[in-house]
């Protein structure tokens, strides 16, 4: 990712108090309805990330040493800077990365291939009943004109914080997070994390990477593809201007 | 709150108990995570490990109820450990006063303090008082170790909360007290504060309040009273609670907490010499002995020119309890429910479901003629005669829906738990026939008053010599439509003459005819000043002949860098961000702290009006008196009689010290405390000759063995009117559940997210079970006790199809505290099945 | 019969499956790249890549018809192999050489067999994993694996294709009108397909 001045999310699950602004509010700016739950014997709710619902927090109950522990961890999409979903999109401005660093959509022009969802080494991208991507977009057409992301204007303990990805970073490292989750990985993640334990703990991957199939795809397969072809093209040009085409009249000579 | 969301930032120590700000205030915990940011330390006692919990350095289990043990417990370590500040206790607290040599305690006297009368369930206060000097003045003894002082007394009874009894009392592990003790107590040097933060978790018991005044206690022990980081601070669970309580919610106070009369306090020369305390004391301020000032000026607030010297302001108009009445909302109900009313305002609330005992409340609503339910949306209230197990055709009562304007839709002031007044605008017109409250209640008081006017009736003084001048009258006489900068600045109130200050040479004019107040200072006990309310005179007032909306004001200035914003909005009193800031600083004027000076005296600087040298800098000083050591110097708690922070309080009903109760349904045969099992003041509503199954209750009974509270959910507003009907809040908490221990759902054969049935001795519900490690079994008394906890959000009605369940409340005890009459919905005794 | 008689290689029924064939596979193929590599251009030519996403899944279905129809006919001849095939790999069909002599071979030679087998290998892969793509009818699982074989069969075909085609045209003139006519010259059958002549009587 190229991106200069790219923006980014840096979420705390530290400061993370799990009341979930940041899920109403997301709602609330994408006018995305509220679905049908059932208590499942847990707060968390939904139990996933679903066309309607861009984030979500995650809550984690854990033992720990004295008692329990409790960790509300934010579920959204992570704006990789070397994107799985964009890598294997095959519909042009479908998925698009905004000047800000975001990955943004537009439901017009996704075909509704759902090839996304596979691409995404965590699991985020949704299709709605009409087979079209939704997912979080950073609040694309609220940070462009300036404003925030609506989680993280809505986040009261500054466990989602947006701005630039250099400088969030850098406070993460001062606020004693030594490794900041997705600093380096996919190029960079867009929504970087503040873990104080492994980040399995959190839910999410040591090493996150884009499928290997995708990668050996795109690496290998795609071009092939065309030199493939341009290859037996000119293999034919070759071997037509060498040996000629075969002559009918030919037969009668060599017999 | 003594301080204000904003100062929990400078805190060292914050203790959240018996409140879960994660959850219910969410926005506070900015300022905790500020704080921790610094390197302070969170400390959560709950009985369950909450999403506060989840933010905490140390947390602490506790069974509901036994907050008083706890705190007793830490008392005592403060005082074996001599953690407390030993200037601050001794300057600016009553522990060296000397208590009359009659009084016992609980220790001598088997749970009781002096003064009992069983029949009566009412202590006689007499022994609770102090020896008095010749003079007037208490007598003292600064080294404390006179056995009758204050601080010898507190001693001797908390001597008694031992670490093994505590435990064995909370269920709290000892270790855990004591890790619990030690961080709090290390905010006793003066360069560190401690902050608590409490909210129904404190209040709803039946000893809410001594919950509360232990609290105070620790707070006045290690100095944390007046200091920024400190104070107690009780978090407010409405916008808008602590403006209510200030402008005269509640039965018992009048506006600015002037209390109610009684009617055998005839007229107002009586209600003054019985409500304004006196001291003789040079150094105490004695604020309510302006008591006559604010109570005059509210009665000339409230009847204008009908008030006057000769007809005692207007004092008969005003209503009167019974000798002994109580009306609060226990009560309220209790008659009700006994057909002792033909009609009811629900006003903004839902007590079919917010009520403890909520089976009694509808059924109270049956037993009216009519009902007035003023609100947004239709709730469980409005509709009671369709609820559940209701025959519509056997209720009489005539049900009137009004619609209000919601918050966004109408102008005003709301006051948040900082006491600060903020003015807000409308934002949109209120949708369909809706009104602001204001609208509805002119119009209601239009018609009411013109019928008096028509037929006259028993009693229309009260209601036809009401100001209501709000705004431009119609041909009817009716005013238009309410402008409530109007009302605001009737609170504020006007001089009504031009006030002079005869003492001073020469005269010097306080006030001119005609003007808004300045503030309360300035306020008069002979009719030439009006004020709707004394504490928040000021808020709209005038300067230069400008009239000014001080509550609309957005400064953002902090120049302290202590959050005080003095700029923005207006808080009570007089600006004060916080109060009893003059224990913030030595009887010289030095802050305690003075890297976070609230106020401090700058002897340099002259004073503008007096011309004097010396004036306070910081946050508005609890009055402009030089500081203690100083010639006129003054005691730091202004609004005590004495001056001084009350480690003994003889006012209250159920004694001077805490002492631990139990709850009235609680999991013991005794309490491991005292012979005496349940606090010996509260009104008792059940017993077996007279009482109505509606209020029965069961302690330590096998059918109801299982602890239970209650609590609200980020996701639903109170008990969910707005919240229920809004698709994202239910689609998070959709339905009504309890949360329980592992051990305990595998005695019941409970797995997460089955559906189980919670009783109690009132009613019974279903519910979602949530299993989690975040409720554990209490080791009390040597046995296990499990506790259990619900949500109150849920209601019949909404969501249609029933799948959200009902409130919590169906299952709380009528049963309150003994100062307050809040109810004890915060522990109570059921059980749990499998549904 | 003359040698400028006229025999019968394909029936009219092969002539359209095979156009049907054809065609299709040129749609898929060129929308294909577009997916691939975001070609607009191509797309608008759609009317838009839903359109082009539409107009793809269904002329796959057609391509998995007609490759299917393709198979009573060509999968038995094309699996049974002789000598005759080893002696053709064996002169590398004569295609590099401009004098090289090829042993008499029957309806389809070796090249003419393996090139059905591939092309009728990876249609069907890239058919089946297209509509694993399409319906997802497994929810998640299948999805990338599919991915991965129907681009693998494409560049397969790709490659197979073009020479198909260069084979079928340039390099054997002559050969093109069995798809318009579905009649070779005997000239023609008798230099490639001698057995095939001779079997069939011609």
């Amino acid at each position: 990712m190229t991106t200069t001045n790219r923006k980014a999310l840096l979420i705390s699950p530290e400061l993370c108090i799990g009341c979930r602004g940041c899920q109403t509010a997301c709602k609330a700016w994408n006018q995305l309805p509220g679905t049908k739950t059932v208590n499942r014997g847990t707060v968390e709710n939904p139990p996933d990330l679903t066309p309607q619902l861009y984030n979500r927090i995650r809550y984690v109950e854990m033992p720990s040493e004295t008692s329990v522990r409790w960790l509300f961890v934010n579920q959204r999409c992570m704006h990789c800077g070397d994107a799985g979903c964009m890598k294997i999109c095959p519909a042009p401005g479908a998925l698009y990365r905004t000047k800000e660093g975001a990955v943004a959509f537009d439901k017009d022009k996704c075909i509704g291939c759902k090839l996304c969802v596979e691409g995404c080494p965590f699991d985020v991208p949704r299709y709605d009943e009409k087979g079209k991507i939704a997912k979080c977009h950073l609040c694309f057409d609220r940070i462009a004109y300036g404003l925030l992301p609506a989680c993280a204007k809505t986040c009261p303990t500054g466990a989602i914080r947006y701005g630039e990805r250099d400088a969030l970073v850098e406070m993460a490292k001062k606020a004693g997070y030594q490794k900041v989750y997705g600093e380096m990985d996919l190029e960079g993640l867009g929504a970087i994390y503040a873990f104080r334990d492994a980040p399995k703990i959190y839910g999410y991957a040591e090493k996150p990477g884009i499928p290997e199939s995708v990668v050996f795809w795109h690496k290998v397969l795609k071009p092939l593809s065309y030199i493939g072809l341009g290859g037996v093209v000119a293999a034919s040009l070759i071997h037509y201007v060498a040996f000629g085409p075969k002559k009918d009249e030919e037969v009668k000579k060599d017999e | 709150m003594t301080n204000h969301w904003v100062d929990v930032k400078n805190a060292d120590v914050i203790l959240v108990m018996g409140s879960n700000p994660a959850e219910n205030h969410p926005i506070s915990m900015k300022w905790v995570m500020r704080a921790r940011e610094r390197g302070a330390k969170l400390i959560v006692v709950d009985p369950r490990f909450t999403r506060t919990a989840a933010k905490a350095d140390l947390y602490a289990p506790m069974r509901s109820g036994t907050d008083i043990a706890f705190l007793g417990g830490m008392i005592k370590y403060i005082l074996d450990n001599n953690l407390y500040f030993k200037q601050y206790v001794v300057d600016y607290t009553n522990s060296s006063f000397l208590v009359n040599p009659e009084f016992k305690g609980p220790g001598q006297l088997n749970g009781l303090f002096s003064g009992y009368d069983p029949k009566t369930r009412k202590y006689d206060k007499k022994t609770w008082s102090f020896q008095m000097e010749e003079n007037g003045i208490p007598k003292k003894d600064p080294s404390l170790r006179n056995p009758s002082c204050v601080f010898q007394l507190l001693k001797k009874h908390y001597s008694r909360y031992t670490l093994d009894k505590v435990s064995s009392i909370t269920g709290t592990p000892k270790e855990k007290l004591e890790e619990v003790y030690k961080l709090y107590a290390s905010t006793g040097k003066p360069d560190k504060a401690g902050t608590e933060l409490y909210a129904m978790g404190w209040t709803q018991h039946t000893i809410g309040t001594q919950n509360i005044r232990a609290m105070c206690i620790v707070q006045l022990l290690l100095g944390n009273i007046g200091i920024a980081g400190g104070g107690i601070n009780a978090l407010r669970g409405e916008s808008n609670v602590q403006g209510s309580t200030d402008h005269g919610l509640l039965f018992n106070i009048l506006p600015g907490y002037n209390p109610v009369p009684s009617a055998s306090i005839v007229d107002l020369k009586t209600y003054i010499d019985k409500f304004t305390p006196k001291t003789k004391d040079p150094k105490s301020v004695n604020w309510w002995g302006n008591r006559p000032k604010y109570i005059t000026s509210y009665l000339k607030a409230i009847y204008g020119k009908a008030a006057t010297k000769d007809n005692d302001f207007g004092y008969a108009w005003l209503p009167k309890l019974d000798e002994g009445m109580n009306g609060s909302w226990l009560v309220l109900f209790d008659q009700m429910f006994k057909g002792k009313f033909e009609g009811f305002f629900a006003w903004g609330q839902n007590p079919a479901c917010s009520g403890a005992n909520a089976n009694k409340t509808r059924k109270a609503l049956a037993k009216l003629k009519w009902m007035v339910n003023i609100n947004l949306f239709d709730n469980e209230t409005a509709s009671f005669w369709k609820g559940p197990d209701m025959k519509p055709a056997e209720i009489q009562t005539e049900v009137f829906f009004l619609p209000a304007a919601s918050s966004v839709e109408k102008e005003g002031s709301i006051t948040n738990s900082s006491r600060l007044a903020q003015w807000r605008y409308k934002a949109i017109e209120p949708v369909g026939q809706s009104m602001p409250d204001s609208e509805i209640m002119n119009e209601l008081y239009f018609r009411v008053k013109k019928l008096y006017q028509k037929q006259g009736g028993k009693f229309p003084a009260p209601v036809v010599n009401l100001t209501w001048d709000y705004g431009e009258k119609g041909p009817d006489g009716k005013i238009k439509h309410v402008d409530i900068s109007l009302v605001a600045r009737e609170i504020n109130g006007y001089y009504l003459e031009d006030i002079i200050d005869k003492k001073a040479t020469p005269p010097k004019q306080l006030g001119k005819k005609g003007v808004l107040c300045t503030n309360f200072v300035t306020l008069q006990a002979d009719g030439t000043t009006s004020c709707g309310n004394w504490i928040f005179s000021g808020s709209y007032t005038q300067k230069d002949g400008k009239v000014i909306n001080m509550m609309a004001r957005r400064g953002k200035d902090d120049p302290t860098g202590l959050g005080f914003f003095s700029g923005w909005a207006w808080a009570w009193p007089v600006n004060r961000r916080i109060i009893y800031n003059r224990a913030s600083v030595d009887p010289q004027g030095r802050p305690w702290d003075p890297k976070r000076a609230v106020i401090k005296w700058n002897a340099a600087k002259e004073d503008p009006n007096t011309k004097k040298p010396g004036v306070w800098e910081g946050d508005v000083p609890d009055g402009p008196a030089p500081p203690l050591a100083m010639e006129g110097g003054k005691y730091p708690f202004i609004m005590m009689a004495t001056g001084m922070g009350a480690i003994f309080g003889p006012g209250l009903a159920d004694g001077p010290f805490p002492e631990h109760y139990e709850a009235l349904e609680c999991p013991l045969e005794e309490n491991l405390m005292s012979k005496q099992r349940i606090n010996p003041t509260i009104k008792l509503f059940y017993d077996k000759a007279s009482g109505v199954p509606e209020d029965i209750y069961f302690s330590c009974d096998v059918r109801f063995p299982y602890v239970a509270t209650t609590y609200r959910v980020s996701e639903h507003w109170q008990t969910g009117v707005l919240t229920r009907h809004q698709p994202w809040q239910l689609e998070m908490q959709p339905q009504m559940f309890v949360e329980m221990s592992e051990e305990l759902a595998k005695e019941k054969g409970i797995r997460d997210g089955d559906k189980v049935t919670v009783s109690s001795g009132r009613g019974k519900l279903w519910a979602v079970a949530i299993v989690t490690d975040r409720f554990k079994p209490f080791k009390v008394a040597g046995s296990t006790v499990h506790q259990v906890g619900m949500p109150w959000c849920f209601g019949w009605q909404y969501p249609e199809d029933g799948s959200g369940g009902e409130s919590a409340n169906l299952l709380t005890p009528t049963i309150g505290d003994a100062n307050t009459m809040i109810p004890e919905s915060k522990a109570f005794m059921v059980n749990v099945e499998k549904a | 019969m003359s040698n400028n008689a006229m025999v019968r290689k394909a029936s009219s029924f092969e002539i359209v499956n095979h156009w049907a064939l054809a065609v299709s596979f040129f749609v898929l193929a060129v929308s294909g790249y577009a997916f691939l590599f975001h070609l607009e251009g191509v797309g608008s030519v759609f009317g838009g890549f839903n359109q082009m996403r539409a107009v793809h899944n269904w002329a796959g279905v057609v391509f998995a018809v007609s490759l299917f129809l393709t198979i009573f006919h060509y999968l038995p001849v094309s699996l049974h192999f002789t000598s005759d095939d080893a002696a053709w790999f064996g002169k590398a069909g004569g295609y590099f050489s401009k004098r090289a002599a090829v042993p008499p071979q029957d309806e389809l030679n070796a090249g003419q067999k393996l090139y059905y087998l591939v092309v009728l290998a990876a249609g069907v892969v890239i058919s089946a994993s297209g509509i694993v793509i399409w319906l997802r009818p497994w929810a998640k699982s299948g999805i990338l694996l599919s991915h991965l074989l129907h681009n693998i069969s494409f560049d397969l075909m790709v490659i197979a294709i073009p020479a198909h085609i260069y084979l079928a045209t340039l390099a054997n003139p002559g050969t093109f009108r069995i798809m318009v006519y579905g009649t070779v010259p005997l000239s023609w059958a008798k230099k490639r397909h001698a057995k095939w002549v001779q079997r069939m009587g011609f």
